[in-house]
């Protein structure tokens, strides 16, 4: 099954940039070119700073360019949790700096004409089950007091009313197409002086006294500040003990009645769903989406991951007339401990570098305050909502729970790289389209065999702390338990912390031994994983 | 003595554990992290029931429990290296052995010696 985000199919011209060759000074480095990285450049270039954004692979393409495009202000963490783990203050904090993100991408959508389907419509919060009841009444409550305009509501339009035990409504929210948006705000900036560069991997960075150092392939940045802006910081970051990596999945149907409802909704059962519609090409709406089934990454309950994809499609036909499935794809995010992202400087202290993660899967709005929230950290202006989202806050009481039960996970994967165990003992036992790992030789090896029956091996050792990686067979990609990194068949690092590749390893399949080449064995080789 | 000797019974289960980690080290290949992460709590458990048996007073083994500190801080700093991308040196990884096994041995010769 081959897995394709609709925003990539649906953006018709996308700017190339080059790759970096040579050294730059700026004053601010930005490493990602998601929403969050430029988002946080153009505002730093409204500001007259130097700017350069250095993104591994291109602009909008990682998490960005695989969301769903939806702006609002209600959160999946849930504000009434996010009052029970912090305060009212912080709540509130959060609600208006989502609210102001909402409308900043409106601003920026109509200053810049930027042809991304911006629309405002409402959102709708419903269940039909008595259980999630409570969970309803509590976070329209707490939406409340935070001061947002939602209220109770006897219709929910184009489902069926008969199943729904409560509804709310909030107006005012919007969608949008977000890698459009995002490639429009490069395009600008671009054209006003900040340098983007694509196919750029940072390998270290470094924060010395008077300026920082980024080291990519080919070059290297000297610059005053840097921001991290790759969805969880790169290299190891004690923000990893806390900020679990899940998986979430999206079908897009066609219609066969052409009836695609205005308006994005949560269905908030135990098995969480949201529904949703956009347009190809135009304001019209031709596109249902619905998305849902979230699970740890590489830790899916399914060996087949199409069942994620399949338990979407039935329901998008048992609610809607379904003519087509069009679109499969599925995005990361990253869970804070208490509900709210992680935005601000490093650690405690740290004086130059920046991080955003911790969005859940509400990242457009909160990688948009994140750019807003940075941008005046590294400019000196006061910004009320900075306590809130404060990165070196650390664990409280109320996310103690948290801390533990990810570590305790992450230990138990750790557990589970025993000697002899793995996948399968032969290569005959892989079937082609199949990835599975492998002990060779005293070696953990991911090996796939594609449909033409040519095996691709690499280590299966993670080379951001060394779990085994997991194969993902709805993406045809490794996928690590522990802190979501993400690699291709060939090894290449998608997304996530690690900054190395998966080591390429060659078998000599009669004998299923490792070649040794010249390169370093696995156990000697020296990653750089920089401590950021 | 009980304590001393259920000491000495997680202290062998870590070495033995040990000494198989060290052949994939000598080896030049990745360390299964479930013998890592087994073989340093037993070695902890070992240490911590030292600690408990010496603090009850009387003659106590104190050149071993030196040792196995000093070893323990050094499985430390290969457990930072590994789990950081960082290869580990042969050397250090003979030498953390040796420190515990020498303090084994005395600990051995300590509760059966006389």
């Amino acid at each position: 099954m081959k897995t394709q985000s609709f925003w990539e199919a649906t953006t018709p011209q996308r700017p190339e940039f080059p790759p970096l060759e040579g050294n730059l000074d700026v004053d601010v480095a930005i490493i990602g070119g998601g929403i969050t990285g430029i988002t946080t450049a153009l505002q730093l270039t409204d500001a007259g700073k130097s700017v350069a954004v250095l993104e591994a692979r291109r602009v909008g393409g990682g998490t960005t360019g695989w969301s769903t495009g939806n702006l609002y202000v209600p959160t999946g963490a849930y504000y009434h949790k996010i009052l029970d783990s912090r305060d009212k203050e912080t709540m509130s904090s959060v609600a208006y700096a989502r609210a102001a993100a909402l409308d900043f991408i409106e601003h920026q959508t109509l200053q810049k004409q930027i042809d991304c389907h911006f629309a405002r419509r409402p959102w709708y919060f419903f269940t039909e089950e008595e259980n999630m009841v409570s969970t309803i009444e509590k976070e329209v409550d707490a939406l409340q007091r935070a001061g947002m305009p939602i209220e109770f509501t006897e219709n929910v339009p184009y489902l069926n009313q008969d199943g729904i035990r409560i509804a709310a409504r909030m107006h005012g929210q919007a969608r949008f197409h977000p890698l459009r948006y995002v490639l429009g705000l490069a395009t600008d900036i671009a054209a006003r002086g900040c340098q983007i560069y694509e196919h750029t991997t940072v390998f270290d960075l470094k924060e010395e006294k008077d300026h920082c150092l980024l080291k990519t392939q080919h070059g290297t940045v000297t610059c005053r500040q840097i921001v991290i802006a790759t969805h969880i910081p790169i290299g190891i970051h004690t923000v990893q003990t806390v900020a679990a990596p899940h998986r979430s999945y999206v079908v897009a149907v066609r219609l066969r009645n052409d009836d695609y409802p205005d308006a994005y909704f949560w269905q908030n059962d135990t098995m969480h769903k949201a529904i949703t519609t956009h347009s190809t090409d135009s304001m019209k709406l031709d596109m249902l989406m619905v998305a849902g089934n979230h699970h740890k990454t590489g830790q899916a309950s399914h060996q087949e991951y199409q069942h994620y994809f399949n338990e979407l499609e039935d329901y998008a036909r048992k609610h809607f007339d379904v003519a087509s499935v069009e679109y499969r794809w599925s995005a990361q995010h990253y869970r804070s401990g208490d509900g709210v992202p992680y935005i601000g400087l490093t650690h405690k202290d740290a004086k130059r570098t920046y991080i955003a993660t911790g969005f859940y899967a509400d990242g457009l709005i909160y990688g948009t305050v994140a750019g807003m929230l940075l941008s005046d950290m590294i400019v000196g202006k006061d910004n009320n909502w900075l306590k809130a989202f404060d990165a070196t806050r650390g664990t409280n009481l109320a996310t103690a729970k948290t801390f533990v039960k990810e570590n305790v996970n992450v230990a138990a994967q750790y557990l589970k790289d025993t000697p002899f165990s793995a996948d399968v003992k032969h290569l005959s036992e892989i079937a082609p389209g199949e990835g599975k790992t492998m002990e060779i030789d005293g070696e953990k090896v991911a090996v796939y065999r594609n449909p033409n029956n040519q095996l691709h091996a690499c280590s299966a050792v993670c080379t951001h702390m060394k779990c085994i990686v997991h194969w993902n067979n709805a993406e045809n990609t490794w996928d690590c338990p522990c802190h979501g990194s993400r690699f291709m068949i060939d090894g290449s690092v998608i997304e996530g912390p690690a900054i190395a590749n998966l080591e390429q390893k060659q078998i000599d399949v009669s004998g299923e031994h490792l070649i040794e080449g010249e390169k370093h064995r696995s156990g000697q080789r020296d990653i750089n994983n920089p401590i950021t | 003595m009980a304590t001393l000797f259920i000491a000495i019974e997680f202290f062998a289960l870590a070495a033995l554990l040990g000494m198989y980690l060290l052949t994939f080290v000598l080896r030049g290949k990745e360390t299964p992290k479930a013998i890592v992460f087994t073989h340093g709590p037993l070695a902890a458990v070992g240490i911590i029931l030292l600690i408990v048996y010496i603090l009850k007073g009387g003659p106590n083994p104190w050149d071993s429990l030196i040792l196995f500190v000093l070893a323990a801080l050094g499985g430390a700093y290969m457990l930072f290296r590994d789990l950081t991308g960082r290869p580990i040196p042969p050397l250090l990884a003979v030498g953390h052995g040796l420190l515990a096994v020498t303090g084994f041995v005395l600990l051995l010769v300590f509760a059966f010696g006389s």
